[in-house]
């Protein structure tokens, strides 16, 4: 338990602090004054001589504040003596002396003034502030500072802010002090002071030990697995463009550059870092271990052979279906107009694409197993990897509806780009492409005839190919919608801060977003007794702010500008356009 | 004496202003209160024969609807040979070409400059076009009502006819989107005909009637208005016969519009001038005379 009081008169407010541990010397780091106190102690010369080594160790200015007793009793029987002998060495205005009262947990403060008859009160007992607070978590907790800050109502509320923040820089200067605990000599530390159980301890600072070259093997090896990935043979044409579009390549890259960060020899130079550090290691271990359950059910009773007799079916029945969806668009589906023979043309084109497809993984089936059991096995890697490969291959199994989707999409543009021009002619208009507006055109009389004739037969062929278009981009929504979700499952494997929500959740006080007071006791005629308590960061800014970047090949779309391509017939895809904007 | 009078009269001199204070009554109404009044100042008196004669434009382009519409009845009930309606045509063109030259002697084709091997051209275009996209044209509305297409056709002229230059000077005006309305209908009914040869020389005949008339009509009211007379009453005439052999209450129909349209009209136009009153003065908004193009560029 620690215990900080606080001592101010109005205005100038004074801080000084104490830290309480029963049967060890209490050091105080402070400019100004030191309460310190000891059980047995030797004579006052020796109290002077500590204190000049403490001061010399820790490089922080000591004042002694007052004095503090365990025992009232003893206090009275053997201390008494040398705690007024104190008293008189060290003078400081109020002089405070801390006891424990007889038959109950509380500590009360006597301040007393050595020239107090002299003077009128202007520092009367009321100004006299003891807050109990637990050293440890005050030392470990990391502040998150608001990201708005309150506005200060008034000039009081300023005035004791300054007083608080006054507190907190003398705390976190005091950490100097317990950092230079007394058990710190040796390679293993057998004592660790952040944890409550020794054994775990000793396993900490063995993990420490091991870890330096640990991570230079494994800093070496990546250095070696990067130094081939830059190899000039994987500049050749089409490589790059195949790498950019399949995201298992995506996601090895993103955990390679994990895996180096992670790896550095470098010491992580401000908790921030050292926290993103730690969470992508545990995300790693996760994945991993995740990865791991889902190699070894794959791997158990044959599973792989089960899936691959299931594939083929089912490519099987997914070919039979559309099978079945363009001959009833070839009808007349809906009742609509359809143009008869632009439709029957469509449909034909549309039935051999879909043939060609089948023998195509007819021809493939043998081999399916064995490509199966590979993936399987990159599922070690983690799971976002087998995550990945499986939305690749589901990319790779539909590209028969990617290739509808494109036919129809191109087909659908021409209509909609050759009517939005051929209006603009029906009406005597043209494009002014230098002033970006329309403008009035006198046209030949063969050109408005052309044109004409050109509108008249897109405006009645379209309802036939917007139908296509519109079927095969459900279609493609459909795959894109389910390779999205598995983006995110993987996105979200990669991004959440795990290390950070565990500690939030086990050491509430590590992660702190501010501090509360608790009023222990008010009574007149005694000092306030305040119980500074820490508020944990919302789980939501945890996320928020160790969030972890994201595999960066995914387009960001509005809801609007979707719709407007979708309208326009322009193709969509899952990963990133080189043209597009980035936001 | 005589000065100080004159001035005392100038002074009581009622104004036709409300900042002054003036020895008068509040409701007085001096003599002169209404002497800038004008009226009927840009009246036009028009003549009766005149105007008639100006009508005949609308007539033509009733008549080519009319006609039109008539052919395409024919070919669709099978009773019109395409052939011969595509040597009609032909023959027709040939001589309309001829004539639009011999009419002014070759001055407006000089002041054009535009040669024989571009109107070569364009023909060619045309015939090549229309050719090619019949079997288009053929199936094109197959699936579509025949009901949605002749309400569309009828749309479409109604607005040829709206659209059309009659040589007014008005915003509603647009030679393009009339005769690309023109276009669109004569598209839609050839795609109902039996066969594509129908539909070609339908679209064919579609842009004779349509496109070239007009410019040879418009020449010959120019150079010599009374052939354009003959001319109109001819066309006017075959118009009526052809709609006589459809439908006998449809050509009653249209010689009465044909009738008060030439006849009525311009005779209701010039009594109405009469009830024109039209009055102006000093209140009248401001109207810029000048040429203010210098200032403006």
């Amino acid at each position: 338990m620690g215990l900080l009081s606080y001592s101010g008169d109005g205005a100038s407010l004074e801080a000084s602090s104490t830290i309480v541990r029963p049967g060890l010397l209490n050091r105080v780091p402070n400019p100004h004054s030191l309460t310190i106190a000891r059980r047995r102690g030797p004579g006052d010369h020796s109290v002077k001589e500590l204190l000049a080594q403490v001061q010399q160790a820790s490089q922080v200015g000591l004042a002694v504040l007052g004095t503090w007793c365990h025992r009232q009793q003893e206090s009275k029987e053997s201390l008494g003596h040398f705690l007024e002998g104190l008293g008189t060495i060290f003078s400081h205005e109020p002089w405070l002396q801390l006891c424990r009262e007889k038959g109950s947990k509380f500590w009360s403060c006597k301040a007393t003034h050595q020239q107090g008859s002299g003077t009128p009160g202007v520092s009367s007992e009321d100004e006299v502030m003891l807050i109990f607070y637990d050293q440890r978590k005050v030392l470990l907790s990391h502040l998150h500072p608001p990201t708005v800050l309150p506005d200060c109502q008034a000039g009081e509320a300023t005035v004791s802010a300054e007083g608080l923040a006054a507190i907190f820089d003398t705390v976190s200067r005091s950490e100097v002090l317990f950092c230079k605990d007394q058990f710190d000599e040796g390679p293993v530390r057998l004592s660790h002071w952040q944890s409550e159980g020794v054994e775990a301890s000793i396993l900490v600072e063995l993990v420490k030990q091991a870890s330096g070259p640990l991570c230079l093997l494994v800093a070496c090896l990546l250095s070696l697995i990067s130094a081939a990935s830059t190899c000039r043979l994987w500049k050749l044409w089409p490589l790059p463009f195949i790498a950019s579009k399949l995201s298992t390549c995506e996601q090895l890259r993103h955990r390679l550059e994990h895996l180096t960060l992670v790896f550095s020899t470098q010491k992580a130079q401000s908790p921030a870092q050292l926290m993103r550090k730690a969470n992508m290691l545990v995300s790693m271990l996760l994945d991993v271990a995740l990865g791991l359950t889902l190699l070894s059910w794959l791997h158990s009773s044959n599973r792989i052979g089960q899936l691959a007799n299931a594939l083929i079916p089912m490519a099987d029945h997914v070919a039979e279906e559309l099978q079945h969806l363009l001959q009833w668009l070839m009808g007349a589906p809906a009742g609509l107009k359809m143009n008869r023979a632009l439709d029957q043309v469509l449909g034909r084109f549309f039935l051999y694409h879909i043939h060609l497809w089948i023998s195509y993984i007819h021809l493939m089936s043998p081999f399916i197993e064995r490509i199966l059991w590979h993936v399987g096995l990159s599922a070690c890697l983690g799971l976002t990897v087998a995550l990945s490969i499986l939305s690749d291959i589901f990319a790779l199994l539909t590209f028969h509806i990617y290739c509808f989707y494109v036919y129809g999409a191109r087909l659908y543009c021409l209509k909609i780009c050759g009517l939005s021009s051929l209006w603009r002619l029906f009406r005597g208009k043209k494009w002014n492409v230098l002033r970006q507006r329309v403008d009035s055109c006198s046209y030949d009389l063969d050109q408005l005839f052309i044109g004409t004739l050109l509108f008249t037969i897109l405006v009645f062929l379209l309802p036939t190919t917007a139908l296509y278009y519109l079927v095969f981009t459900l279609l493609r929504l459909l795959v894109v919608t389910v390779q999205g979700l598995i983006h995110l499952l993987v996105d979200l494997i990669n991004s959440l801060p795990l290390y950070s929500l565990g500690l939030r959740l086990c050491r509430p006080y590590r992660l702190a977003a501010g501090v509360k007071f608790r009023v222990l006791e008010h009574e007149a005629g005694r000092p306030l007794r305040l119980l500074m308590q820490i508020n944990p960061l919302p789980y939501s800014s945890v996320v928020h702010t160790y969030r972890l970047p994201r595999c960066g090949c995914h387009p960001k779309h509005s809801w609007g500008s979707l719709c407007r391509k979708l309208f326009f017939g322009e193709l969509i895809y899952p990963w990133k356009q080189r043209g597009d904007k980035q936001d | 004496m005589c000065d100080q009078s004159e001035n005392s009269t100038e002074e009581v001199r009622w104004q036709k202003v409300l900042y002054k204070r003036q020895p008068f009554p509040d409701n007085y109404v001096d003599r002169r209160f209404l002497e800038e009044l004008r009226k009927n100042i840009y009246a036009r008196k028009y003549q009766y024969w005149a105007v008639v004669f100006e009508s005949s434009v609308v007539i033509q382009q009733l008549c080519s609807v009319c006609v039109f519409v008539v052919i395409w009845w024919y070919m669709d009930e099978g009773l019109l040979a395409p052939h011969w309606l595509l040597g009609t045509g032909l023959a027709s063109s040939l001589i309309g070409y001829v004539l639009f030259d011999l009419i002014d002697g070759g001055k407006g084709r000089q002041k054009s400059g535009r040669t024989r091997w571009a109107d070569l051209k364009s023909a060619l275009v045309f015939i090549t076009f229309t050719y090619g996209f019949s079997p288009v044209l053929k199936t094109l509305t197959e699936s579509v009502s025949t009901d949605t297409i002749y309400a569309m056709s009828v749309f479409m002229l109604l607005g040829h006819l709206i659209f059309f230059d009659y040589g007014a000077n008005a915003a509603i005006v647009s030679s393009t989107l009339s005769l690309n309305m023109a276009i669109f209908a004569s598209v839609c009914l050839a795609s109902r005909l039996p066969r594509s040869l129908h539909a070609f020389i339908m679209v064919t005949f579609a842009i004779q009637i349509f496109a070239l008339w007009p410019m040879l009509q418009k020449k010959l009211k120019a150079c010599t208005p009374r052939s354009y007379v003959g001319v109109t009453l001819l066309f006017a005439c075959s118009a009526f016969g052809g709609l006589l052999s459809i439908s006998a209450v449809g050509a009653v129909l249209f010689a009465l519009l044909l009738i008060s349209i030439s006849c009525l009209c311009p005779f209701y136009l010039i009594r109405l001038q009469l009830f024109k009153e039209n009055i102006h003065g000093p209140w009248d908004e401001a109207e810029i005379k000048e040429d203010l193009s210098r200032f403006l560029s």
